[in-house]
């Protein structure tokens, strides 16, 4: 592990009751590195995620965050890492503003959470990164379940966006926006911005996708299929033939 | 219609066959002596007393009632969401507590549960004396557990995924748990609470037949002394209470977004919190124990209960349940199948509502003019009453329910009875029959208020050993008590699973 790796999977496998739903893979992220990750359905894809979040633990092998196992990381460490779910995974009985502010709760004590259900904390950063995410003002106070699926997609990247993690883990973000928005969104994920909205440092990014034309945004191209990683390359050098390795 | 609807309409009504054992051991009891009592009961119902007296006396009682009621609820409803809070897997999943503890609270909740508040108030008052504290703790005891339980299934349901995410969020542990049960709580709360302040008023009155005070005391003694006017000017403004209280309850409407609202709901959560502590501890060290110490007999005395009488006494219990649970299933489709018009409705409702109301010890001594005390009496009381409770839910569920098969069925020439039962009933047959399991669960406990009063089953032996501080025989009692009802849970528990 070179100095700027900053995520990396040692030899993962994963079984799910008889399915063997990782194989042994071995992948390193770097600082900084924007990477896709392309497969079918039911690949690997999100299970790859909730492992490099550390949401389950493999069957075997080892994933180190900074050079370090999951299990020697404090709280504070972990959170540099934010995720996009596939199935959003907000808490629909909270309003879209709660659910923005639920980003703070690892830099913030208890009376923050406490505050944020009764309505009393301060929505101001909450407020910036729907307002970034294009949210109208109107559906701010809005309970979860009351919105349409892509408001819920855009309440879910500014819930991940306001952690402002360098380590940003997404499945399927792109789910739900319209071709307009996804230029916008696309933008906010890949890039970390200061408060007057201009580029900060770089993010590290690993995204699941199904569309290929977003790839240009992307370095590096990850081909998962049925638990493997088929090829991990730089974008410039993606053929046809390893997409149809993999789809 | 499928046959698997069928078979749950059939279920609903196969249990009506406990009448036949019921109403022969009934006709066998019958005796004359008491038929005037009745007769004076009924007509004192259209002719209560009132006067300035007892209208002071009333408002007196139904304070004393509504107080001991209100802090009972409001003690039982926030302890019990802390225990279900505790008893839930979402708690132990956010602290990485081992399962085995979670089974351990549930485990000692379920015991809780499983004895009645009339059990409770009772082996308190002999231990303490007649207090007005300790039918606030006797209701609070077995509420916090029944509470818990109902806290912690709402708990249950909080999506898993919505748990992994927070928990990716890496928030603090607090922050975390808070931030997931917030909602539920409050849900169950709204969905759940004021039901249960009801339900404490209830038991309230049943308490106060014991001595506790109330409305129910009063209740009690009128009776006691034959004044049926006067009791029905109780069992009345009791009515108005409860309609009125269930009036107010549908008004309220509890407004989470409201800050000042909210903040004065919380401070009343941990005033509340604070007072009981101080309270239990002022408890602790205030009280003599008087009437508790021949407790060193528990462990030396030799109970003068046999096997047998025992064994008997667990079997007239189980009988008992069985009995009531058939009654309190089948009677309300059966009741309301059969005099199926508006009229009859109307009718129908109004008995219900009298046999909610009136306590079932009352109903019992009511019975015991004209029958024999009996397993059957017993079982006649407690399934009458309950069958009040089951009639509502009924005919709430019919009421609101899509009419369109009825009609279509009707105008096909079937029959108004068939259409019932294969439009209407038929598809609320399922969740009537999981209420039903549910509400087995209650009757079970409930068989000690009429054990009591009807000298049946494990109530009234629980009753004889206190009276002689028999604690070896009282500590057996209790033990039966809750192992039957924990087996009758599970029991039940197994048969909602299986109906929803």
């Amino acid at each position: 592990m070179n100095n700027n790796t900053v995520l990396e999977l040692e030899n993962i496998s994963y079984k799910y009751k008889n399915d063997l739903i990782l194989n042994k893979v071995n992948l390193k992220i770097n600082s900084g590195e924007k990477i896709a990750l392309l497969g079918k359905s039911g690949s690997g894809k999100t299970t790859l995620i909730s492992i490099l979040n550390g949401t389950i633990k493999p069957t075997q092998g080892e994933v180190k965050l900074f050079n370090k196992s999951f299990e020697e990381l404090d709280r504070k460490q972990k959170s540099k890492i934010t995720t996009i779910w596939q199935d959003l995974r907000l808490i629909e009985d909270l309003s879209a503003e709660q659910n923005v502010n639920c980003g703070l709760l690892a830099e913030n004590n208890f009376y923050f959470a406490f505050k944020n259900l009764l309505n009393i904390s301060s929505f101001k950063k909450a407020h910036k990164y729907m307002k970034l995410c294009r949210l109208h003002t109107s559906i701010y106070d809005k309970k979860i379940r009351k919105l349409s699926g892509g408001q819920k997609q855009r309440v879910a990247i500014a819930r991940s966006l306001i952690q402002e993690s360098n380590i940003l883990l997404a499945d399927e973000p792109f789910n739900n926006l319209d071709p307009k928005l996804i230029t916008t969104i696309k933008n906010l994920l890949l890039e970390n911005v200061d408060k007057n909205n201009t580029k900060k440092s770089p993010k590290t990014a690993l995204v699941a996708l199904h569309r290929l034309d977003l790839l240009n945004d992307f370095d590096k191209v990850i081909g998962i299929r049925d638990g493997k990683i088929f090829f991990n390359i730089k974008r410039n050098n993606l053929k046809k033939i390893h997409l149809e390795e993999i789809f | 219609m499928n046959k698997l609807k069928l078979n749950y309409t059939s279920l609903s009504f196969l249990p009506i066959l406990v009448c036949i054992p019921l109403g022969y051991q009934l006709i066998n009891n019958i005796h004359f002596g008491g038929f005037k009592l009745f007769q004076d009961f009924l007509i004192s119902a259209f002719n209560p007393k009132i006067d300035n007296e007892i209208i002071i006396t009333v408002i007196k009682r139904l304070n004393e009632t509504i107080l001991i009621g209100f802090f009972s609820w409001l003690v039982s409803i926030i302890f019990g969401a802390i225990f279900g809070i505790i008893s839930s897997n979402i708690f132990y999943k956010i602290f990485n507590i081992p399962n085995f503890f979670y089974r351990i609270i549930r485990f000692f909740l379920t015991i809780i549960r499983s004895i009645h508040e009339v059990v409770w108030g009772i082996l308190l008052m002999q231990i303490y004396g007649i207090n007005f504290s300790i039918g606030i703790i006797a209701i609070c005891i077995p509420y916090i557990a029944v509470n818990s339980k109902v806290f912690a299934e709402q708990l249950e349901t909080i999506d898993y995924k919505s748990f992994e995410s927070i928990n990716q969020i890496n928030a603090p542990k607090f922050s975390s748990l808070l931030t997931l049960i917030w909602n539920p709580i409050i849900n169950t709360f709204k969905n759940f609470g004021l039901y249960r302040l009801e339900c404490s008023i209830r038991s309230t009155v049943i308490l106060g037949l014991f001595g506790i005070g109330g409305i129910g005391t009063s209740i009690f003694l009128s009776f006691q002394t034959l004044n049926f006017r006067e009791l029905w000017t109780y069992l009345w403004s009791l009515a108005i209470l409860i309609i009125l209280s269930g009036l107010i309850f549908k008004k309220i409407k509890f407004n989470t977004t409201n800050k000042i609202l909210s903040i004065f709901f919380i401070s009343v959560f941990f005033i509340t919190i604070l007072f009981s502590f101080s309270y239990f501890l002022y408890f602790i060290f205030n009280n003599n124990f008087e009437n508790f110490n021949s407790v060193s007999s528990l462990f030396k005395s030799s109970s003068d209960l046999g096997l047998f009488d025992f064994l008997k006494l667990v079997l007239e219990t189980i009988i008992l349940s069985l009995l009531s649970t058939g009654i309190a299933i089948s009677l309300p489709p059966l009741v309301i199948g059969i005099f199926n018009n508006n009229t009859s409705k109307i009718f129908i409702k109004i008995f219900a509502f009298l046999l909610r109301l009136i306590p079932t010890p009352v109903i019992l001594l009511t019975l015991l003019t004209f029958n024999n005390p009996s397993v059957s009496l017993a079982a006649l009381t407690l399934g009458l009453h309950n069958a009040g409770i089951t009639s509502k839910l009924l005919f709430t569920n019919l009421d609101s329910q899509d009419k369109r098969n009825y009609i279509a069925m009707k105008s096909l020439g079937i029959s108004k009875k068939t259409s019932w039962l294969l439009g209407l009933f038929s598809q609320q047959a399922k969740s009537y029959l999981a209420y039903c399991a549910y509400r087995s669960d209650i009757i079970i406990r409930e068989t000690a208020i009429v054990g009591v009063i009807g000298s049946v089953g494990l109530g009234w032996q629980l009753q004889e050993s206190l009276s002689s501080f028999a604690w070896q025989e009282v500590t057996l009692v209790l033990i039966a008590y809750s192992s039957i009802a924990i087996v009758g849970e599970l029991i039940n528990g197994k048969i909602k699973n299986s109906l929803t």
